[in-house]
C-alpha cells in the first residue's frame, strides 16, 4: 500500500509538472510606428493585471513567456497611441504591433490619460536618455541641435568648457566615453575644433547614455557609453525634410524601397560661411577655407519573416585652411552591416561586421616646410549578440566582440626641396576580444537582479618595435616584432552586477557594480580637444586603464507619474591612468612611452534630477555635486591632486513651454564650478622676459561659469503634406564672459606689472533657422 | 611663497659673452623689477678641470673676459649662493654655419606681414639642436624659437621666426615694418638646453591652455630654476625692405 500511495504521489507530481510544463507559450512580435514603419525601441509591453511585462530591444523584437491562458496586453511607446491587444494563449503567438500617432487634437506634450511612469523595476541604473523631441527643443549654439551637447544638462553628464565637444561623465576624461552610431565608434565626434558634433539629429533615432551599470554588452572605456542609433528610413512614404539656418543647411531624405519591407535615408548637412569668405576682395582671406560636412545613409532590407538586413554608413570631414600656409582636415568614415535573425520566439540574434575610420592631416607650407603629417585609425569589427528570453523570469544576454585596430600614428610626407623629411612612425597592430554573458532574472515581486561579466583579451601584434623604460624616461632596450607576432595579451574579466527592489508601484532603490577596462588612450598636448590628438593602444608599459564603480539609487515617479525624481550616488577608482611628464613632448619621434607617467585616480558624487514630463510647461532640474582626483607618480610631489575633470558643483535647468499650436518657447540655464587649473605662485626672469613659477598642479579654479540659452520656436504652416517652422534662439542671453583661458603674460600697458588676461568664446549670439518637411 | 633662486649660465665660442645671471623668483603681483643676487661664488670648469671663476660686473651679474668655450667640449658651472650649492653641465656641440638671415612676407590668418626667416644646414646625424634669438630695433624680441633636427635631418632648412601675437603696442613682441633693424643670433645648443627652452615655451609662459604648466626641465642640479648653456654663437642682421 505504501509503495502504491508513493508511486501514485510521483506519478501524480510528474503528472501535474508535464500539464504545467506544457502550459507556457510564448508571445513575440515586433514594435513598430505605423506612419514610418521605424521599429520602436524600448516600447512597453504590460501584461495587464499580473505582474509580467517586457520592453522591445533595439530592433522593437519582444518575447514573452506565459501560462497559458488569456491576457490584456498593453503596449505604449513615448509620444504614441497606446495600443491593446487580447491574446488567447493555448500556442505560440506572434503579434505585430503598429502604433499610431497621438490624436492630432492633443498636443505632442499635454496628455489627457495619466502617462505611463518610467519603469522603476529594472535593475539597470546610471543610465539617461532623452528624446529626440526634447533634443530638438533645447535652444542651441548657432541653431544647431546637438545630441552631444544635449546629454550635458543631465546629471553627470559635464562639458568640457565652451567650444568642446568632449564631455566628461562621473569625473572620467574625455576619452573614457564609447561613442557608438549604429554600433560603430566614433573617434572624434566633434566638428569645427569641437564647437558642434558629428550628429545630425534628424538621422537620429535615440540617444541612450549610460554613466554607471553599464550591460555586459558593452566595454572599452571607463566612464560612459553614448549609444547613438539612426533612423531606418520610413518604409511607408517618401518624405523629406530640411532646414537653413545661420551657419548651416541640412536636407533629409527618406523612403520606401518596397513599401512595408524595405527603405532607405539620406542626410547631409554642410557649413556654408566659407561661401562668404571666397566672395572677399581681401586675397589674405578669399584662400582661407572654414566647412565641414556629415552624410549619413542607411538602407534596410526585409529578407523573410525573420531576417533583416541594415546596411548604414556615415561620412564626414572638417576642413581648416589658412590661404596656402595651413590646413587642417580631419574625419571620421563609419559602416555598419547587420543581420538580424528571430531564431524562434525566444531567440534573437544580430550579427554585425562595422568598419570605423578616423584620420586627420595636417598641411604646412610655410617657409620651406613643405609638408604633411597624416595619423589614422581604422577598424575592423564583428560582432555577435544573441537575447534568448528564456521564460518570463530570465533574459540571457550573450555574445562575442572581436576589433582588430591598425593605428599610423604619424606618416610625414614632404617635398623633396622641403626642409622636413619624409618620415613614418611605426604602425601599432592589435586585436581587442571579448566575450560576455548577463541574466536578468526577476527574483521575486519585488526584486530583479542583472548579473553577468565580460571577459576581454587585448593583444598587442607585431610587426613593430617595442621598448623598456627606465624610469627617468630613457629606452633601455628595443624589441622587434615580426607582422602577426604576439606582443603581450592582457586578459581582464569584467563583473557586470545590478539589482532593483520595488518598494511599491511608484518608488524603487537600485544598486550596482561595474568593472570596465580600457585599452585605447587618447594622448593630447593640450587641456583642448585637438583633431591632432592621437590614440594609442596600450603596449608593453601602458597597462590597460580599469575602473570600478559602485553607484546607489533612488528612484520615485511622482503625482500619477507627473513628476520623476531619480537620485544616484557612485564611487569610482581608477587605474593606470595616464599623465604627461614635466616638458613632454607627444610629437616626439621618440617612442610615446618616454613622455608619459602614470597613477590612478577616484572620484564620487551625488545625483539629482528631477523632471516634470506633463502639461504645457515641461522641463528639468539636474543637479550634480562631486569630486574627482588623480595621483601619479611624478605629478604634484606624488599627492592627490583635482583632476582637470573635477567639478564641485554642476546645476541645469531646462524648461519648454508650448503655449500653441504656434508657439513653443524654451530655455536653459546652466551653471557650474569652474574647472581645476594650475596658476603660477610666482615668477622670475629668463632672457630678459617673466616667466611664471609653478607648484603643484591644479590647485586653482577657474571662475564659475554660467550661461542661459532662449529659444522660440514659430509653426508657420502645417498641412498633411508640408509644414515649417521658425526658430530663433540666442546663446548666452546675458552675455557673461565665461572664461575659455585665463593666460599670464607681462601687462603690455604697463611692463612693470604681470596681469592675467581671460579670453571668452561667446557672448550673446544669436541665430535664426527655418525648417521644412514633407 | 619662500623665493627660489634663478640661475642663467652662457658661455658662446667667442670671448667676451660668457656670462652668468642670478636672482630670485618674486610674488605674482610684484612688480616686474628683478634684483640681482650679490656675493656669489661663480665658477666654470672645463673637460680637462681647468676652473675659471666669474667675476662680478653689476648686481646679479657675473661674467668672465677671457673664457671660450670649445666645440665638443663640455663644461660644468657650479654656484655657491650663502652655502648653498648649484651645479649644471653642458656640452658645447659642433657649429652649423648659419647660411642667411632674410625677410618674408606672409600673407596668412587674414593678415599681411613681415617675418624674419633663417637658413642652415643641418648636417647628417640626429641630435642637433639651435636656438634662435631675434632683435628688432636692439630690442630682443619675448618669443622662444627652438628646434631640433628630428624631422629636419641632414637637410637644408629655412624656418620662419613667425611671431604670432606680434603686433604695434611693445617693443619686446613687435610686427617688422620697413626700416626696421632685424638682428638674429644662432645659438647651436646641446639637448638637455633645448629641453630646457622647449619645455619653458610649452609651460611656463602663461598659458592656461596647456596639459602641464609646469616648471621647465633643467640641467640645473641643486634645486635652482634657470639653465646653463655652452652653446656656439652667430649673428646675423638685416634691415627690413
Amino acid at each position: 500500500m505504501k509503495i502504491t500511495k508513493l508511486i501514485l504521489c510521483v506519478l501524480f507530481i510528474t503528472i501535474c509538472m508535464a500539464v504545467k510544463a506544457q502550459e507556457k507559450f510564448t508571445i513575440s512580435g515586433t514594435v513598430t510606428a505605423q506612419k514610418t514603419g521605424e521599429t520602436l525601441i524600448g516600447a512597453s509591453i504590460k501584461i495587464l493585471n499580473t505582474n509580467f511585462g517586457t520592453t522591445s530591444n533595439e530592433y522593437g523584437f519582444f518575447s514573452i513567456t506565459l501560462p497559458q491562458g488569456t491576457y490584456t496586453v498593453e503596449i505604449t511607446s513615448v509620444g504614441l497611441a497606446p495600443t491593446i491587444k487580447n491574446v488567447t494563449l493555448d500556442k505560440n503567438v506572434k503579434l505585430e504591433i503598429l502604433l499610431s500617432e497621438a490624436l492630432a487634437q492633443m498636443s505632442e506634450v499635454t496628455i489627457t490619460s495619466v502617462p505611463k511612469g518610467r519603469s522603476i523595476t529594472s535593475p539597470q541604473m546610471g543610465v539617461e536618455k532623452l528624446t529626440m523631441g526634447e533634443i530638438k527643443s533645447i535652444p542651441a549654439l548657432f541653431g544647431e541641435r546637438d545630441i552631444l551637447k544635449a546629454i550635458q544638462l543631465l546629471p553627470g553628464i559635464k562639458s568640457a568648457g565652451d567650444g568642446s565637444s568632449g564631455f566628461y561623465v562621473r569625473g572620467g576624461a574625455a576619452d573614457q566615453n564609447l561613442i557608438l552610431l549604429d554600433e560603430a565608434p566614433v573617434y572624434n565626434a566633434s566638428h569645427l575644433l569641437g564647437f558642434f558634433s558629428t550628429f545630425n539629429p534628424d538621422a537620429v533615432k535615440d540617444v541612450t547614455v549610460y554613466k554607471g551599470g553599464m550591460p555586459a554588452e558593452y566595454g572599452g572605456r571607463l566612464s560612459s557609453v553614448v549609444d547613438v542609433k539612426m533612423n531606418d528610413g520610413n518604409n511607408q512614404d517618401y518624405k523629406v525634410s530640411g532646414g537653413v539656418g545661420i551657419i548651416s543647411a541640412k536636407l533629409n531624405v527618406e523612403g520606401p524601397i518596397q513599401k512595408g519591407k524595405s527603405s532607405f535615408l539620406i542626410s547631409g548637412r554642410r557649413t556654408y560661411a566659407d561661401v562668404f569668405l571666397k566672395l572677399s576682395k581681401d586675397s589674405t582671406i578669399n584662400k582661407d577655407q572654414l566647412y565641414f560636412y556629415d552624410f549619413n545613409a542607411k538602407m534596410n532590407y526585409e529578407l523573410g519573416k525573420n531576417d533583416k538586413l541594415f546596411l548604414s554608413g556615415y561620412f564626414g570631414r572638417d576642413q581648416l585652411g589658412f590661404g596656402n600656409t595651413f590646413g587642417l582636415n580631419w574625419g571620421n568614415t563609419t559602416a555598419t552591416l547587420r543581420w538580424n535573425h528571430i531564431f524562434n520566439d525566444k531567440l534573437f540574434s544580430n550579427t554585425s561586421l562595422i568598419y570605423s575610420d578616423y584620420d586627420d592631416k595636417i598641411t604646412i607650407n610655410s617657409g620651406a616646410i613643405n609638408a604633411n603629417i597624416f595619423s589614422q585609425i581604422q577598424d575592423w569589427n564583428l560582432k555577435q549578440d544573441l537575447q534568448l528570453y528564456l521564460n518570463n523570469k530570465n533574459s540571457i544576454r550573450f555574445g562575442f566582440n572581436s576589433i582588430y585596430h591598425t593605428m599610423r600614428p604619424g606618416d610625414v610626407t614632404s617635398a623633396a626641396t622641403s626642409s622636413v623629411n619624409s618620415s613614418s612612425l611605426q604602425n601599432r597592430y592589435s586585436w581587442e576580444n571579448a566575450v560576455y554573458v548577463s541574466n536578468t532574472w526577476q527574483a521575486s515581486e519585488k526584486i530583479n537582479v542583472t548579473y553577468g561579466a565580460r571577459m576581454t583579451a587585448f593583444s598587442i601584434l607585431g610587426k613593430g618595435d617595442f621598448y623598456n623604460i627606465d624610469s627617468t624616461g630613457k629606452v633601455t632596450d628595443t624589441l622587434h616584432y615580426t607582422a602577426g607576432q604576439f606582443v603581450k595579451t592582457y586578459f581582464n574579466l569584467e563583473p557586470r552586477l545590478a539589482i532593483s527592489y520595488v518598494f511599491n508601484s511608484s518608488t524603487s532603490i537600485k544598486a550596482s557594480y561595474v568593472r570596465n577596462v580600457q585599452n585605447l588612450h587618447l594622448i593630447s598636448n593640450s587641456t583642448a580637444a585637438l583633431p591632432t590628438d592621437k590614440w594609442i593602444a596600450s603596449t608593453n608599459i601602458i597597462k590597460p586603464e580599469i575602473s570600478d564603480q559602485v553607484a546607489l539609487g533612488y528612484y520615485k515617479n511622482l503625482a500619477d507619474n507627473k513628476y520623476e525624481l531619480t537620485l544616484e550616488t557612485y564611487y569610482k577608482t581608477m587605474q593606470n591612468q595616464i599623465d604627461y611628464r614635466d616638458g613632454a613632448n607627444v610629437y616626439t619621434n621618440d617612442p610615446i612611452e618616454t613622455q608619459l607617467l602614470f597613477g590612478k585616480g577616484r572620484a564620487y558624487g551625488v545625483e539629482m534630477l528631477f523632471k516634470k514630463k506633463v502639461g504645457k510647461v515641461t522641463g528639468w532640474v539636474s543637479y550634480t555635486l562631486s569630486k574627482s582626483e588623480r595621483k601619479i607618480d611624478g605629478i604634484n610631489n606624488n599627492q592627490w591632486y583635482n583632476a582637470t575633470q573635477d567639478r564641485t558643483h554642476d546645476i541645469a535647468i531646462v524648461l519648454m513651454y508650448k503655449r500653441n499650436e504656434k508657439w513653443s518657447f524654451s530655455a536653459n540655464w546652466v551653471y557650474y564650478t569652474g574647472d581645476a587649473v594650475t596658476y603660477p605662485s610666482g615668477k622670475y626672469i629668463i632672457s630678459g622676459q617673466p616667466v611664471f613659477y609653478y607648484t603643484g598642479r591644479n590647485q586653482n579654479r577657474f571662475p564659475d561659469y554660467n550661461r542661459l540659452d532662449l529659444s522660440a520656436t514659430c509653426q508657420l504652416k502645417k498641412h498633411k503634406h508640408y509644414s515649417s517652422e521658425l526658430n530663433f534662439s540666442l546663446y548666452n542671453a546675458y552675455g557673461r564672459a565665461n572664461a575659455y583661458s585665463i593666460d599670464f603674460q607681462q601687462s603690455t600697458t604697463n611692463p612693470d606689472e604681470t596681469e592675467a588676461v581671460k579670453t571668452s568664446l561667446f557672448k550673446m549670439v544669436p541665430s535664426i533657422s527655418y525648417n521644412f518637411k514633407f | 611663497m619662500p623665493p627660489k633662486y634663478v640661475i642663467e649660465g652662457t658661455i658662446t665660442d667667442s670671448v667676451g659673452t660668457a656670462q652668468v645671471l642670478i636672482s630670485q623668483t618674486k610674488d605674482f603681483y610684484s612688480n616686474n623689477n628683478f634684483i640681482g643676487i650679490t656675493g656669489a661664488i661663480v665658477t666654470v670648469t672645463d673637460d680637462s678641470g681647468v676652473v675659471t671663476t666669474f667675476v662680478a660686473t653689476d648686481s646679479g651679474v657675473y661674467q668672465s673676459a677671457t673664457l671660450v668655450g670649445q666645440q665638443n667640449h663640455s663644461y660644468t658651472l657650479n654656484v655657491n649662493i650663502a652655502g648653498q650649492l648649484f651645479s649644471a653641465v653642458s656640452t658645447m656641440p659642433v657649429k652649423v654655419p648659419f647660411d642667411s638671415l632674410f625677410i618674408t612676407t606672409d600673407a596668412s590668418f587674414g593678415s599681411s606681414k613681415k617675418v624674419a626667416n633663417v637658413q642652415y644646414k643641418d648636417p647628417l646625424g640626429k641630435g642637433n639642436s639651435y636656438r634662435f634669438v631675434e632683435y628688432i630695433n636692439g630690442i630682443e624680441q619675448q618669443t622662444i624659437y627652438a628646434g631640433n633636427d628630428d624631422y629636419t635631418d641632414g637637410n637644408k632648412v629655412t624656418i620662419e621666426l613667425n611671431n604670432f601675437g606680434a603686433d604695434d603696442t611693445t617693443t619686446y613682441n613687435k610686427k617688422i615694418v620697413s626700416g626696421d633693424s632685424v638682428k638674429v643670433d644662432m645659438q647651436c645648443i646641446d639637448k638637455s638646453v633645448y629641453e630646457y627652452w622647449y619645455s619653458l615655451d610649452q609651460s611656463a609662459t602663461g598659458s592656461s591652455q596647456s596639459a602641464a604648466p609646469g616648471n621647465p626641465v633643467t640641467n640645473m642640479q641643486g634645486g635652482a630654476l634657470g639653465y646653463f648653456s655652452a652653446n656656439t654663437l652667430q649673428t646675423k642682421s638685416v634691415v627690413a625692405p
